[in-house]
C-alpha cells in the first residue's frame, strides 16, 4: 500500500501521472523539484524504508537505452538495457539495489515515450541486426504493472520491431496484462529462481515458487516465451540437492522444449554495495557464507564458486540444449 | 533515546511534565532537560531556525546521540485555514531564504495528517497552504546529519490562522495547544520507537564483544573482524556460546583463528533460518 507520493513538478500533469494518482487518491501527495532531493539523500535508511515505501513520479532526461555489462547476453552481439523503474516490490537479501541506492522507495519516470524513442534508435542504429533489450536489471518488470502499466505500454512498440528481443525479467506472477494480449515471439518472460528453502531465506516478499510456476505454466499455455534465470546462485552445504530438485520441478513442469534460454550466475555483488548490506542487514544468514574480493567484487571463493556454476550448468544442459543455455555470471 | 526539540518554554512545559523530565545541570548553553532513565530529552532553543540549528548541533556534542534516536521538533505553527489547536506533522520542510528542501520519510501511517512547511525568518500573517514555523529548517538542517531521515519529524500544532493570526496568542493558550496532543505525540513514538528498535539491534555488537575487547587487545582491523565473526557465530551456531572456545588468556589473532575454524566447520544451511 502505497501512503505517500512525491511527484515531481514538471510531470504533474503528464497523463500517466494522472492515471496513477487516481488509484491512490487516499495518499499524501507532496512536490518535489527533482526526484534525486529525496531518493539520494545519504541520511535515509534503506532497511526501514523497505518496511513502507513511498512512490516518487519523476521525469527521465537522459540515459534511457544503456548498453548491458559483456557477459549480460543471450548470444545476441547488441545488448542492452532499460529501467523504467528503480528499486523492487520484493525485498530479496542478495540484490544489488539495496547497496546501489540510497533509498527503497519507488522511482516511476512516467515519459515512457522518451524511452520508446530511444530505444527506436538504437534499435534501428544496428540496421536489421538482431538487438537484445533487458528490462527488469534496476527494478522487477511486472511485479507493478497494474500501477505502472508498463506491459501495455511498451508491448506494442516490440511488436514493430521484429529484430529485438525483449526480456522482461521478473520474480512476479502478475501476468494478467501478457496473458489478455497474443504472445509476442520477440519477447522473453524470464523468470528467476533460488530453491524453495533459499527463497524463503533471502526472497522476502517473493511468492512461492509453486505460484510462479503456475504462472509460468499459464503463458507458456498462451504461446509466451520463457526464459529461467538462476542468478545469483546460492552456497549452502546442500546446494547440490537444492537445484537439483529445483531445476527437476521446473524443467519437467513446464515444456521443455519451448523454453527459450536458461542462465545462471554466482552471487557476488561490487565490494562497497556488500559492506552496505553488511551494515543493513548484518545478521543475515547470507553473510555468514565464505565470502572474498576479487576485481573489487565480493562473491564466493573460486573453487566454491565454480564447482556450483558448473554442477548447475551440468544439470541444467541435461534438460535443455546448450545453446539455449548461457553461463552470465559476470554480468554486474 | 527521544530528543524533543521546542523554541519556547511554554511548548517545552506539558512535554516536561508529561515525560517528567528533570533539569539536566551539565548543559550550560542551552536548556536541556532529561528523564531519570536518561531514554528522553528535550532541548529548549529558543525561537528561529539559527537557535534551531545550534541546539541541534551543541545537543549532539552534550548528549552523543546515536543513529537509532529519534529527533522530534515540536511546536505551534501558523496556516491559512486549518482549525486551531489541529495537529500535523511537516512531510516538507522548505527555508524560506534559501529554498532549501528536506523530506522527512514517513514509513508507518500517521495518527495525524501531513502538510508541508515553510520555516520563516519572522512572524507572517500572510498565511498560505502550508504551515509557518520558525524554527523546522534549522533543525532539520542538523538533525539530519546526525540521525536517521525516518527517526527526524516536526509536528506542529496550528496556533493561529488567517481568521485568528499570532498576535493574539499567549503562553498559556500555546501551552495548551501542545498538551491537548501529548497522546498524539505518544502515539508517534510508539510508532518510531521499533523502527529505533531495529536499528539498535542491527548496530549492537553480540557477546561477547565488549568483555574481550576490553580485556584483549585487538587493532581497530581486528575489531572489525571480531564483530563480524561473533555475528556469524550468532547465526550458525545459536546454541554455542563462544566463551566455550575462546577464553580472556588468548591473544587476539588466536581468538579470531579460533572463531572463524569453528564457523568454517559448522553447516551452513538454509533451513535454520525462517523469515
Amino acid at each position: 500500500m502505497i501512503g505517500t507520493i512525491y511527484i515531481e513538478e514538471e510531470i504533474s500533469s503528464h497523463p500517466r501521472t494522472l492515471e496513477i494518482l487516481k488509484r491512490y487518491q487516499g495518499a499524501t501527495l507532496i512536490e518535489i523539484n527533482a526526484y534525486g532531493e529525496v531518493f539520494n539523500r545519504k541520511s535515509q535508511n534503506f532497511r526501514l524504508q523497505k518496511h513502507q515505501p513511498s512512490l516518487i513520479l519523476a521525469k527521465k532526461h537522459k540515459g534511457y537505452v544503456l548498453p548491458t555489462p559483456k557477459q549480460y547476453s543471450l548470444g545476441a552481439e547488441y545488448n542492452y538495457y532499460f529501467s523504467h523503474m528503480l528499486n523492487c516490490l520484493y525485498d530479496c537479501r542478495y540484490c544489488f539495489l539495496q547497496g546501489m541506492f540510497q533509498s527503497a522507495h519507488y522511482v516511476l519516470f512516467v515519459n515512457y515515450e522518451d524511452f520508446i524513442s530511444e530505444l527506436k534508435q538504437t534499435i534501428a542504429q544496428h540496421h536489421k541486426e538482431p538487438v537484445h533489450i533487458f528490462s527488469g536489471y534496476d527494478c522487477d518488470s511486472l511485479a507493478l504493472d497494474p500501477l505502472t502499466n508498463f506491459t501495455n505500454s511498451f508491448l506494442p512498440f516490440f511488436e514493430d520491431e521484429p529484430n529485438a528481443l525483449l526480456e522482461l525479467r521478473t520474480k512476479s506472477t502478475q501476468a494478467r496484462t501478457l496473458l489478455k494480449r497474443k504472445a509476442l515471439s520477440n519477447c522473453v518472460v524470464a523468470f528467476s529462481f533460488t530453491p524453495d528453502k533459499i527463497s524463503q531465506v533471502l526472497e522476502h516478499k517473493v511468492p512461492s515458487i509453486k505460484k510462479r510456476l503456475n504462472t509460468m505454466i499459464e503463458l507458456q499455455k498462451a504461446g509466451w516465451q520463457i526464459g529461467l534465470r538462476f542468478d545469483p546462485l546460492i552456497y549452502c552445504d546442500d546446494y547440490k540437492e537444492l537445484y537439483k530438485a529445483l531445476f527437476h520441478d521446473l524443467f519437467n513442469k513446464l515444456d521443455s522444449s519451448l523454453i527459450h534460454s536458461a542462465s545462471l550466475g554466482s552471487f557476488r555483488l561490487p565490494k562497497p554495495y556488500f559492506r552496505k548490506l553488511e551494515k543493513l542487514y548484518p545478521d543475515d544468514v547470507l553473510l555468514t557464507s565464505p565470502v572474498e574480493e576479487e576485481d573489487k567484487q565480493i562473491g564466493y571463493p573460486a573453487n566454491i564458486r565454480d564447482n556450483m556454476l558448473n554442477f548447475a550448468a551440468d544439470q541444467i544442459t541435461n534438460y535443455i540444449p546448450e545453446q539455449k543455455f548461457f553461463p552470465c555470471h559476470e554480468m554486474i | 533515546m527521544i530528543h524533543f526539540f521546542c523554541a519556547l518554554p511554554c511548548e517545552a512545559k506539558p512535554l516536561i511534565n508529561h515525560f517528567k523530565l528533570k533539569v539536566d545541570q551539565t548543559s550550560d548553553l542551552f536548556k536541556i532537560y532529561i528523564t531519570d532513565d536518561k531514554r528522553i530529552t528535550l532541548t529548549i532553543c529558543g525561537i528561529g531556525k539559527l537557535n534551531a540549528a545550534s541546539a541541534a548541533a551543541y545537543h549532539c556534542a552534550h548528549i552523543n546521540p546515536a543513529k537509532s534516536d529519534i529527533w522530534l521538533n515540536i511546536g505551534i505553527a501558523g496556516h491559512q485555514d486549518a482549525e486551531l489547536g489541529h495537529a500535523y506533522l511537516a512531510n516538507k520542510i522548505t527555508d524560506s531564504i534559501t529554498q532549501d528542501t528536506w523530506y522527512p520519510q514517513f514509513i508507518f501511517k500517521s495518527p495525524c495528517k501531513s502538510l508541508s512547511l515553510i520555516t520563516l525568518e519572522s512572524p507572517s500573517n500572510d498565511y498560505q497552504a502550508s504551515l509557518f514555523d520558525m524554527e523546522a529548517s534549522g533543525f532539520y538542517s542538523v538533525a539530519s546529519r546526525i540521525g536517521t531521515n525516518e527517526l527526524i519529524h516536526c509536528f506542529k500544532v496550528i496556533s493561529d490562522n488567517a481568521t485568528n493570526d499570532f498576535k493574539h496568542l499567549n503562553a498559556k493558550q500555546v501551552a495548551r495547544y501542545i498538551e491537548q496532543q501529548i497522546d498524539t505525540i505518544e502515539s508517534i513514538i510508539n510508532i518510531l520507537q521499533p523502527y529505533s528498535n531495529e536499528l539498535i539491534q542491527i548496530s549492537t555488537p553480540p557477546d561477547p564483544f565488549n568483555k574481550l575487547v576490553n580485556q584483549i587487545h585487538f587493532t581497530a582491523t581486528e575489531k572489525i573482524q571480531l564483530e563480524r565473526l561473533l555475528i556469524q557465530w550468532k547465526v550458525r551456531l545459536p546454541e554455542i556460546k563462544p566463551d566455550n572456545v575462546i577464553n580472556l588468556d588468548m591473544k587476539a589473532k588466536a581468538v579470531l583463528k579460533t572463531l572463524a575454524n569453528q564457523l568454517e566447520a559448522s553447516p551452513l544451511n538454509f533451513p535454520m533460518m525462517r523469515k
